[in-house]
């Protein structure tokens, strides 16, 4: 019920609602311009927002995450290439739906099914979060840590291609997170007596750095290794309009789709391709048009659609509840949090009740403003983007980041920092390590560092406490399973495509 | 041959952290070592390169790579990061007006631009737009050249 009174606070403070709605163009127009994504908007304004109040700051990024989203759909749709990883699915048939001349239809497909799979999203968040910051509280250091551990692992075996390569990401975001001074006995750690290494890595720098100065990186070498032109769509005058009963096969797609992408954003790093992936197969399977999906089905846009919008709200479950983000757009948001000193986890529900319901009510809002801008101009945004001269634009990039990276505290330091991030970043990318695991461990490291040991305190010093606790060894078991499970799958996947080559 | 190099460069690193981890003095009575989390950490990270330093050394038991890698524009990362080191630095120098004046063009130049008119506008508009938009309304204090700095010569 908190959130009406929430609702009513944002609706009458026409500042915030200015905010949502920028955000939420912004958003959208960073999410269809292919190569850039919401993570890197975000960890660019992630400085900016040191000046702004908490709400304002967590909701004018938490919007642009949430129609970053939305946002890919449209570069996937018009121009074959997904705006975002989670808009590769959609790609399938949407794009076959624009070379038909029916773009229009595709895309308003999209912002529909998108409104609806955000909103079942951010319901359900509503009602469980509340439940879950209960269970929560009653957790103990031992059962955090488990958490933490199976969440390392579920991040670092799951996203990507190698479970290896996730895994040595995930290590190495702990690693870097290690640097500086511990925070129990102030020992210093990987310091080699540098006082400026003594404070730790920066996250603003770090963030800055490997997704907008990594991704810039990243740019350059496409551009080199860009070739062929791109064929121009048919344009149908007809194909720009959608009908209710041409939306309707599409309803209970979009509604699983919903279903499907809340239940996958509550469980950390899973995140909103693999959502929007099962979507697609699961309403290709149940379809009865399914010879038609992959052609220019509209149900093969809804379905996708839904499910990787509907993460959003619930990927932010575990992140308010347990200080677990499950996504990189919500490591940036936990940066957030604690740049305006709010402690994230099951005590936020105490302490900043009001503020998390209004963040709630502020997504809610986001999603009707970039419903609107989507269903009535997502063409007239396509049209922008395709103005934007790249070339001069990732420029602008590369040298807002040294600005934004120096702006976060002031620091000549930092801007060191982001450079080598951003190095790095570029490397990780190109020889296939786990660049959101790499981030999500270093914010997650220091809170299951400090689990780890308090819980090593309590037992003194003694590691069966993790056993003995039957929720704590649940946990540690989860993440084995995780592993195990995606080992199998990949193999499964080598035995296919071995099979397939065989027979060729 | 890409995984072996992958799987040495990564032990080198885990190596070096296992060491750097080793430096950590050891705990008061009562307490945890400080060290423990980055040795877990280090160790599990030199077993895992030794993971890939085996699949590359398989892999080159079985045959040859049959893709050769292709320049995919290697050296103009490179020559981006160069460019990127030097700024950061210059901005200790010479403060955020000059550096960024200068810089503005050579990577307007290397994303492909050739218009010159544009690349000579960028050494203004670009020090302007940043000058008035992080230093002027987000009122941070901008970085001081210690050798120049353009900034005070311009506020006399």
């Amino acid at each position: 019920m908190e959130i009406f009174p929430a609702l009513l606070s944002v609706i009458t403070d026409p500042t915030l609602l200015f905010a949502i709605v920028l955000a939420a163009a912004v958003g959208m127009i960073v999410g269809a311009t292919p190569g850039l994504t919401a993570s890197a908007a975000i960890a660019m304004l992630l400085p900016i927002t040191f000046y702004m109040s908490p709400l304002f700051a967590l909701a004018f990024l938490y919007v642009i995450g949430k129609s970053g989203r939305y946002g890919g759909s449209v570069a996937a749709i018009l121009f074959n290439t997904p705006g975002t990883a989670a808009s590769a699915a959609t790609q399938i048939d949407g794009y076959p739906l624009a070379r038909a001349g029916k773009a229009g239809k595709a895309m308003k497909v999209a912002t529909i099914s998108s409104v609806i799979g955000d909103f079942m999203g951010d319901v359900m968040l509503v009602i469980g979060v509340g439940f879950i910051a209960a269970i929560a509280l009653k957790l103990g250091p031992p059962e955090t840590f488990a958490i933490y551990f199976a969440a390392f692992v579920v991040i670092g075996s799951v996203i990507g291609k190698s479970v290896t390569k996730g895994l040595i990401s995930a290590l190495l975001g702990i690693l870097v997170a290690m640097v500086g001074l511990d925070p129990i006995s102030s020992e210093e750690r990987y310091t080699f007596g540098s006082f400026e290494l003594s404070n730790g890595i920066g996250l603003v720098p770090l963030m800055i750095g490997v997704f907008v100065l990594g991704e810039v990186f990243a740019q350059l070498e496409e551009r080199k290794m860009a070739k062929g032109e791109v064929r121009e769509n048919e344009s149908d005058p007809a194909g720009h309009s959608l009908t209710y009963e041409e939306y309707k096969p599409c309803i209970p797609h979009a509604v699983r789709g919903g279903f499907i992408g809340a239940g996958i954003g509550v469980l950390p790093g899973l995140g909103s391709a693999i959502a929007a992936f099962i979507s697609y197969g699961e309403g290709k399977r149940r379809a009865k048009n399914a010879e038609q999906w992959g052609k220019g089905a509209l149900e093969g846009v809804a379905a996708p659609e839904a499910a990787n919008n509907a993460v959003s709200g619930p990927s932010m479950a575990p992140l308010l509840t347990l200080g677990i983000p499950g996504s990189t757009i919500g490591a940036i948001l936990l940066g957030v949090f604690l740049i305006h000193g709010i402690q994230v986890g099951p005590t936020l529900f105490f302490t900043d009740k009001e503020l998390v319901y209004q963040l709630f009510a502020c997504g809610m809002l986001g999603i009707l403003a970039y419903g609107i801008i989507g269903y009535f101009g997502a063409t007239q945004v396509a049209r922008l983007i395709l103005k934007v001269p790249v070339n001069v634009l990732y420029p602008l990039i590369f040298m807002t980041a040294f600005v934004a990276a120096y702006s976060a505290r002031g620091s000549m330091f930092d801007v060191t920092v982001m450079t080598f991030a951003g190095f790095v970043g570029w490397l990780m990318r190109k020889f296939d390590f786990n660049v959101a695991a790499f981030v999500i461990s270093f914010v997650l490291a220091k809170g299951a560092e400090e689990t780890f040991r308090q819980a090593l305190l309590m037992s003194d010093g003694g590691a069966l406490i993790f056993i003995e606790r039957p929720i704590a060894a649940g946990f540690l078991l989860l993440g084995l399973v995780a592993i195990g499970l995606r080992i199998r799958s990949i193999m499964k996947e080598r035995r296919i495509a071995e099979g397939g080559l065989g027979d060729a | 041959m890409r995984d072996m190099v992958e799987g040495i460069v990564l032990a080198l690193l885990s190596l070096i952290a296992i060491w750097g981890a080793w430096q950590v003095p050891a705990a008061s009575p009562g307490d945890t070592w400080a060290g423990i989390v980055p040795f877990a950490a280090s160790v599990a990270l030199l077993v895992l390169s030794g993971l890939v330093l085996l699949s590359g050394l398989r892999a080159t038991q079985t045959g040859p790579d049959i893709a050769q890698e292709r320049d995919t524009g290697t050296l103009d990362i490179l020559i981006l990061f160069a460019v990127a080191l030097i700024y950061q630095q210059s901005f200790r120098w010479f403060g955020y007006v000059l550096p960024t004046a200068i810089v503005a063009p050579v990577v307007l130049y290397i994303f492909g631009v050739r218009n010159w008119i544009g690349l000579a506008v960028s050494m203004i508009a670009c020090p302007l737009i940043f000058h008035i938009i992080f230093f002027e309304l987000l009122g941070v204090f901008p970085p001081y050249g210690e050798v120049f700095d353009l900034l005070d010569w311009f506020r006399g």
